[in-house]
């Protein structure tokens, strides 16, 4: 199986993964993502076999059939997935189960590609601070929508076109390879703790010292029930409840 | 940088009558249809584009408020706060969350502007930040369960079979599908996120009550984050040493001691950081990941 894409082919599927990851499409962009079906379609445009590409996509589906993303991170990335694997099905005319095969682990990859994506961004947004201080309206708008957009472009289409023109094989080996690798870790525990500065800014924000308990109170509770699975609505219910107690309290003892 | 305002939002909150008094502002614009439109489009559009680590969806959040925030804020001074206030964390799911809570924003930034330019006491910076804080996360936890978990997959589901066949509507249908009906729906949300805000808005403004809501909302808030800094931070150390052949599990040892510590240890310390330092978000940043990358480096954590 040593047919390969053309130079246009490998670069139009590239571009179309990076429309679909770097979001610009707006919020529907989200089947996009999780959903392979849409980039199976595009891929088998542009490679001029819509039905066998579809047929294959719809295989990979299944596999993906009810991911959902709490919180914004999934653990894999359909669309690239699709992108990389549908290619190959086609050239090599695989069955939709091989298919599979390449998919699952390049989703994979993928998905630290995206978390990348945020690790980039969280670093090159700097410069709204600056504009938002200068009311620069302008300016602020291109620096939340302009910056990302030309960041995802940056990181996907050559990575995408490479992995296109060169081979998925390839990229199933390295992702083998690098999976437990140091880089991974050293990208998994920075990803999982930066969250901690936005939460930090919130609590200087809100300011008030003498509610910090309730921060207390709640981090303690989602760490001792964390194996109970409870719904974010529940918390707010107890946190709604903590909150309308504190006041009838608070404000009681003023009248008197 | 959003740095100084937000480090002096305790003297802002009650300094405000003050200054409202002393530097009045333009009267504001009034709000139509439309502008909801632009700025529930705005947040759409933007969405999960600027994405960062630290403040997750905020960038969005604000890039779809700027078209009404200038309707709003003719005063270039408030204007550039209002886009501070607005690039703080923020995380939520896109239509329930989102739409909702531009509404709400709109209605309560209207509030405050109107008042600002009559000379009445504002609503606070605070009370608009704790809204979006409080509802943020219950409103995610509603959105992602119905649009990606359910809605979506219901489309998928029903036009599977034609792209089983190799028909290409069987991916354009239930993408057109989910994209209107999220848009649309998200929308709605918009426009009664804000005529309720509005009616709150009313409410408090006259009622007097609004320094036992600040701080119930501060409740909701500082309890919320509390709930997400133990769900989204993830931390452990993978640290193992062996004295005299018996292994020491450092998370195990950890885990016995406090459950949870090296996430809040990451949050206190940051917090004390900005308490000492006055919130230098940046350098923040900078030194947390400097940390996180030597540390887990060494697969300390």
């Amino acid at each position: 199986m040593h047919v390969t894409l053309s130079i246009w082919q490998a670069l139009l599927i590239a571009l179309w993964v990076a429309l679909v990851e770097s979001r610009i499409l707006g919020f529907s962009t989200l089947t996009m993502r999780f959903s392979p079906l849409m980039t199976g379609m595009m891929v088998g445009f542009i490679m001029g076999d819509i039905k066998q590409a579809m047929i294959v996509t719809a295989a990979i589906q299944l596999v993906y059939m009810g991911f959902v993303a709490p919180g914004g991170a999934l653990p894999a990335e359909p669309c690239i997935a699709t992108a990389i694997a549908v290619p190959v099905a086609l050239l090599g005319h695989m069955s939709p189960q091989g298919a599979i095969a390449i998919a699952v682990p390049v989703g994979l990859l993928g998905s630290y590609l995206y978390q990348f994506r945020f690790f980039l961004n969280t670093f090159a947004l700097k410069p709204m601070d600056k504009y938002a201080k200068e009311g620069n309206a302008r300016g602020l708008g291109f620096a939340i929508m302009g910056i990302p957009t030309l960041i995802s472009f940056a990181l996907f289409i050559p990575l995408m076109f490479i992995a296109l023109y060169f081979g998925a094989p390839v990229i199933s080996g390295l992702v083998a390879n690098i999976e437990h690798g140091t880089l991974i870790h050293v990208l998994n525990s920075v990803g999982g703790g930066l969250a901690a500065l936005g939460i930090a800014v919130i609590m200087q924000v809100i300011g008030k010292k003498q509610l910090l308990p309730f921060f207390f109170l709640a981090y303690f509770m989602s760490v001792a029930f964390a194996k109970l699975d409870i719904s974010m609505t529940i918390y707010a219910i107890f946190g709604a409840i903590f909150a309308i107690l504190y006041v009838t309290f608070t404000s009681k003892k003023s009248t008197n | 940088m959003s740095e100084e305002v937000a480090a002096n939002n305790v003297d802002v909150a009650e300094n405000e009558d003050v200054q409202a008094e002393e530097h009045r502002i333009p009267q504001p614009d009034k709000i139509t249809n439309k502008d909801l439109m632009k700025s529930w489009f705005g947040w759409w559009w933007a969405n999960e584009v600027p994405h960062t680590f630290d403040r997750m969806l905020a960038p969005a959040f604000c890039f779809g408020l700027i078209p009404t925030l200038k309707k709003l804020y003719k005063d270039k001074a408030e204007l550039a706060k209002a886009f501070q206030r607005h690039l703080l964390f923020f995380n939520t799911q896109a239509t329930w969350g989102g739409g909702t809570l531009t509404g709400v924003t709109i209605s309560l930034e209207e509030a405050r502007a109107k008042a600002m330019a009559n000379g009445e006491e504002p609503i606070s910076e605070d009370m608009i930040n704790n809204t979006k804080v409080g509802l943020m996360g219950p409103l995610a936890g509603i959105g992602d369960s119905i649009d990606s978990g359910t809605v979506q997959y219901i489309f998928i589901a029903i036009f599977l079979p034609f792209a089983q066949k190799g028909n290409f509507m069987g991916a354009l249908l239930p993408f057109l599908c989910f994209a209107i009906a999220t848009f649309t729906y998200g929308y709605y949300f918009t426009k009664m996120g804000y005529s309720l805000g509005r009616a709150a808005a009313k409410e408090i403004m006259t009622g007097g009550r609004m320094a036992g809501i600040i701080d119930g909302l501060g409740v909701l808030g500082l309890y919320m984050m509390g709930i997400l800094a133990g769900q989204y931070i993830k931390i452990q150390s993978y640290l193992k040493f062996s004295i005299s052949k018996k292994v020491f599990d450092v998370q195990d040892i950890l885990n016995t001691i406090l459950p949870g510590i090296l996430p809040l240890f990451a949050v206190l310390m940051l917090y004390w950081y900005f308490q000492k330092k006055g919130l230098k978000i940046t350098r923040g940043l900078v030194y947390l990941t400097i940390a996180l990358v030597v540390l887990s480096i060494f697969y300390v954590i």
